[in-house]
């Protein structure tokens, strides 16, 4: 039998945007901010990993908002090894956002990995998801990251049209590929242009 | 972690390999780690210093020999490994290392991370399935010693509850659950030799040997996957009592027998008959899969297949019956994990498995199960039908068809692997897989030098270069790799298909050179005035056309798939349908025409040679004539009339979906990536990656698309909204012309009926205020969605 070797992502479950496929794709944007109508947008900030007590606020978020549970090792293996990988969303000194990432030579490229992204239940739809993300692939670029790659759960509506959005294209089904049985889809975004695809071992 | 992005300030190490996962079994020593390990982990093995060799995770045949104790004996064994309390030590250590600092060990890597389990956390410690107060899960021994299960005079009630919780393990493990976490959660499993009363007995022994047979033919046919099947389990357990898989239909019916003559004297004999058609039904799956198994020593497909055919369909008449009848069995508790109340122990190897996170075990409900085996043995029915299938061109369609009806059942699956390449075997004997691709290009589009009773076959140079190519199509494996491509699930089909798709292009090209020198020796032969052979060898496109044939089945195949396996954001969706509309389709379309025309141009010839040329008798091997007969049947002439106007339908829906996708995006519709990282030139490049090796069809760039699109979206978005509605008219139209439509095609005549209104709707200007993206809904046809207005 062979280990799940990479991390697993998921974003934003199901029932942060109901019926989002359905939204008038103009007014998107003022959807997205304008939540629930009379509250007023929350500012949001942006900052990288600094020190151990941020690595318990990022625990709990992803433990929250993710099915698939991380050992303490995991944490430390991503955001020890590439602190500069991993962004938080603030609203106060409430951690309400969270991307961890590695960028690594693999088969001969240079690949990113988006190893979990959650944002808080209360706090979506506001983009941070978008924020965090963009601030991770723009480093992996400095980085000169060839690809950036994840997986996510097929019913997992948002967070592909997250990865959609963003240029990401769905290359491959993973079936019963978390716990829970259920398939991955994984995601992969080509900075560079296609040199001649290596074989990809699961 | 030597990361190339590891920074310098990197202070911290990872710890104590997987020491959480070892401890919970074995107790191994902790190295040093930071508090936020599992503070649980007090007593270690210390008459040895710790090094990787002797930490429980590496070593085998520690592992083995931890697995290989029944489980919840060994903490109890504490003295046994004289355990010494590191505590202090431990705490002392502790104290130099700065908060979040780790002591790492070299091999330590993400793998081992992930693999760590944190004990007391609900989602990786299986143990915390556990209540403080629960008894380990009870062995077969000492649920005997309790009294908690019985070995003799059970009723019909606790007979049934055990058979039908056993069949619902059987399907739970058919889904790809371990065996030991289904199956062998049944106590009874675990020694039926030792059971008394001979009904459960002789089942029992039948499941273990069903289990054993089903296995060798799923690695036999080898189309599984680790999502799909797990191969392994406790062989300890298996091994345990000698399978003696032909002794066993012989068992089972002894047993009715004796049930049968015993329910003579009984005035209500209706739970006694239900044990009854549970034995009789196993006795019937049983052999059917057993004898598919026997099958490769058999002497002809067709006898062997006919009597798999035969169990099964009894099989299938007993499953109404015993489906009726559930409800006389015992019932699981309602909460419980527990299949059934007696003979089971779910977590008895809870202990014994991977050292992961544990992965949820759902047991299928009775109901489910059932008709889960009744689905299977109706798919195993029609599998018996490939023999009939003896060239490619037709086995493939059936493997395609078969695939899409039962890609998900893995034994389903095996199963037809298995008939199918014995069969192939048995009728084309010694070279089986070369005659078979010989005659299968004979049957697609008869070339003149494979018809055994046309002289030029006799040809040796002619020989000696059809048997270099057939000898390249075998060593290349391509088309038979086709057909073993279609058994996998769904999901791997299309990464082994980009791949196959790169082989085409050796064969097209050895295909192509074998068409050239027949047209060569054409010439050869006229001048040496052999009208005959030169007419027989002249204009040949017969391989290139039937290797292309394939290949472009193969792109397509791969193409649609992607919407099944939903790969395609909506934005991809034009150039997705732009291909196949501009130009597979067509490929296919003329690939089948032109063949048709070669067909009919030869029926003609020789028509006219046997009007003036008394037929001289060739040689060839007798069996090899046959195929020659269908042709004087004058049908064969367009024989794959309803094949091209499928494709003429799929063209159209093609050109639907790629216009209706384009006046969308126009009309400001379709939302599409706005990222500065998005690239759409990188995306198609990806997207058709896998064509880019071929000759033939040669890439399409970019650019080129770019052209072709910038051109299509030229007219106002009401025209092309226009447009699109006239290509599913037109769909609508070849589809409605069809004789006797099969499901498949008047699922596609819904759709571009649909698409049409919605279409038109849209071309005359409806919610033009609202810019909607439309939904996209597949539940029909896996190709192609039904365009939804909201």
């Amino acid at each position: 039998m062979t280990e799940r070797i990479e991390a697993k992502i998921s974003v934003e479950d199901e029932k942060a945007s109901i019926d989002s496929e359905s939204e008038i794709i103009e007014s998107s944007k003022n959807d997205e901010l304008m939540k629930e109508g009379t509250q007023s947008i929350p500012q949001i900030d942006y900052s990288d990993f600094r020190e151990e007590s941020q690595l318990l606020s990022v625990k709990g978020l992803i433990d929250r908002e993710l099915s698939e549970p991380y050992s303490i090792y995991t944490y430390r293996y991503f955001i020890y090894t590439w602190p500069h990988l991993c962004f938080f969303a603030r609203h106060g000194d409430k951690y309400v956002g969270v991307i961890v990432c590695k960028l690594e030579p693999h088969g001969g490229l240079k690949r990113g990995y988006i190893a979990m992204l959650a944002v808080d239940g209360a706090y979506r739809r506001l983009k941070i998801g978008t924020t965090l993300t963009e601030k991770a692939i723009d480093t992996m670029v400095l980085g000169e990251a060839d690809e950036i790659v994840l997986e996510t759960e097929l019913t997992n509506r948002p967070a592909l049209r997250l990865y959609d959005s963003l240029g990401f294209i769905r290359e491959k089904r993973l079936k019963r590929y978390y716990l829970n049985g259920a398939d991955a889809l994984r995601l992969k975004l080509f900075l560079k242009e296609p040199i001649y695809e290596e074989e990809d071992v699961d | 972690m030597k990361g190339v992005g590891e920074p310098t300030d990197f202070q911290a190490a990872a710890a104590a390999t997987a020491t959480a996962a070892a401890a919970a079994t074995a107790g191994c020593a902790a190295a040093k780690a930071h508090g936020e390990t599992p503070a649980d982990v007090e007593n270690c093995e210390t008459d040895q210093d710790w090094n990787v060799g002797n930490c429980g995770f590496m070593d085998t045949d520690w592992q083995q020999k931890i697995r290989s104790n029944s489980a919840a004996e060994d903490i109890t064994q504490f003295p046994l490994y004289a355990w010494v309390n590191v505590t202090k030590d431990f705490h002392n250590a502790c104290s130099e290392l700065v908060p979040g600092e780790l002591a790492q060990d070299m091999l330590f890597g993400l793998f081992e991370a992930m693999s760590a389990i944190e004990i007391m956390d609900p989602k990786m410690d299986v143990g915390m399935g556990f209540d403080k107060y629960d008894l380990p899960p009870p062995s077969f021994e000492a649920a005997v010693t309790m009294g908690a299960i019985k070995l003799d005079d059970l009723t019909s009630a606790e007979l049934i509850g055990i058979f039908d919780a056993l069949f619902a393990c059987v399907v739970s493990w058919l889904e790809g659950n371990s065996m030991d976490q289904v199956l062998f959660t049944c106590l009874y499993l675990h020694a039926p030799s030792k059971i008394k009363d001979k009904a459960l007995r002789v089942f029992c022994t039948s499941v273990r040997n069903l289990i054993v047979i089903i296995k060798n033919i799923i690695v036999t046919a080898g189309v599984n996957e680790e999502e799909d099947f797990q191969l392994y389990g406790n062989s300890a357990l298996l091994a345990a009592e000698k399978a003696q898989p032909s002794a066993i239909t012989g068992l089972l019916k002894e047993v009715e027998d004796e049930l049968v003559r015993k329910c003579k004297q009984l005035t209500a004999p209706e739970d006694l008959m239900a044990v009854v058609h549970r034995l009789r039904f196993m006795r019937h799956l049983y052999q059917a899969i057993y004898q598919v198994e026997l099958l490769s020593v058999a002497e002809s497909a067709e006898e062997g297949v006919n009597e798999i055919y035969k169990s099964l369909n009894v099989a299938a008449e007993l499953l109404p019956l015993i489906r009726r009848t559930i409800d006389r069995g015992t019932q699981p508790v309602e909460g419980s994990d527990t299949p059934n109340p007696m003979g089971f122990s779910p977590r008895i190897h809870d202990r014994s498995q991977p050292p992961t996170f544990p992965r949820s075990i759902k047991i299928r409900e009775r109901p489910a199960s059932f008709q889960f085996l009744e689905e299977m043995v109706g798919r195993f029915k029609y599998a018996c039908k490939v023999i009939r299938h003896r060239d490619y061109y037709s086995a493939l369609n059936f493997f395609i068809e078969y695939s899409r009806k039962s890609g998900q059942c893995i034994l389903s699956r095996s199963f037809l692997q298995n008939l199918f390449t014995t069969g192939i075997r048995l009728v084309h004997g010694k070279q089986s897989m070369k005659q078979f691709l010989k005659y299968s290009v004979q049957i697609f589009n008869s070339p003149p030098v494979l018809n055994p009773k046309h002289p030029v076959a006799n040809d040796p140079k002619v020989q000696q270069h059809l048997d270099t190519f057939f000898r390249y199509c075998i060593n290349m494996n391509t088309f038979t790799q086709f057909i073993r491509i279609c058994g996998f699930n769904r999901a791997r089909q299309r990464d082994k298909l980009a791949r196959l798709i790169e082989n085409f292009d050796t064969i097209q090209v050895d295909a192509a050179r074998l068409d050239s020198l027949m047209n060569l020796m054409a010439n050869e032969r006229a001048l040496e005035g052999n009208e005959l052979h030169a007419t027989a060898l002249k204009h040949s496109t017969h391989f290139s056309t039937w290797v292309l044939y394939n290949c472009f089945r193969a792109m397509l195949i791969f193409l649609m798939s992607g919407f099944e396996l939903e790969l395609y954001a909506v934005h991809e969706f034009l150039y997705i349908y732009w291909y196949p509309y501009e130009f597979l389709v067509g490929f296919l379309v003329s690939a089948l025409t032109r063949t048709e025309n070669i067909l009919l141009a030869q029926e003609e010839y020789a028509e006219h040679q046997s009007k003036i040329q008394v037929n001289g008798g060739g040689g060839g091997a007798g069996k090899n004539r046959k195929p020659a007969k269908p042709k004087k049947n004058k049908k064969q002439q367009r024989p794959y009339r309803q094949e091209i106007v499928y494709y003429h339908a799929l063209l159209s829906l093609c050109g639907g979906m790629y216009k209706a996708m384009g006046a969308l995006t126009k009309d400001g519709r379709i939302r599409l990536p706005t990222s500065k990282f998005d690239n759409e030139e990188i995306r198609y490049n990806r997207r058709f990656s896998p064509f880019v090796p071929l000759t033939s069809p040669p890439p399409v760039s970019y650019a080129e698309f770019k052209n072709i699109r910038d051109h299509m979206m030229r007219p106002s978005v009401e025209e092309l909204y226009a447009f699109a509605a006239k290509h599913f008219d037109q769909a609508r139209n070849v589809l409605e012309s069809m004789q006797n439509p099969e499901q498949e095609m008047l699922d596609l005549l819904q759709i571009a009926r649909t698409n049409f209104v919605v279409m038109n709707v849209l071309a005359q200007g409806h919610q033009k205020g609202l810019k909607r993206q439309p939904e996209f809904d597949f539940s029909r046809h896996s190709y192609f969605p039904i365009i939804k207005l909201k």
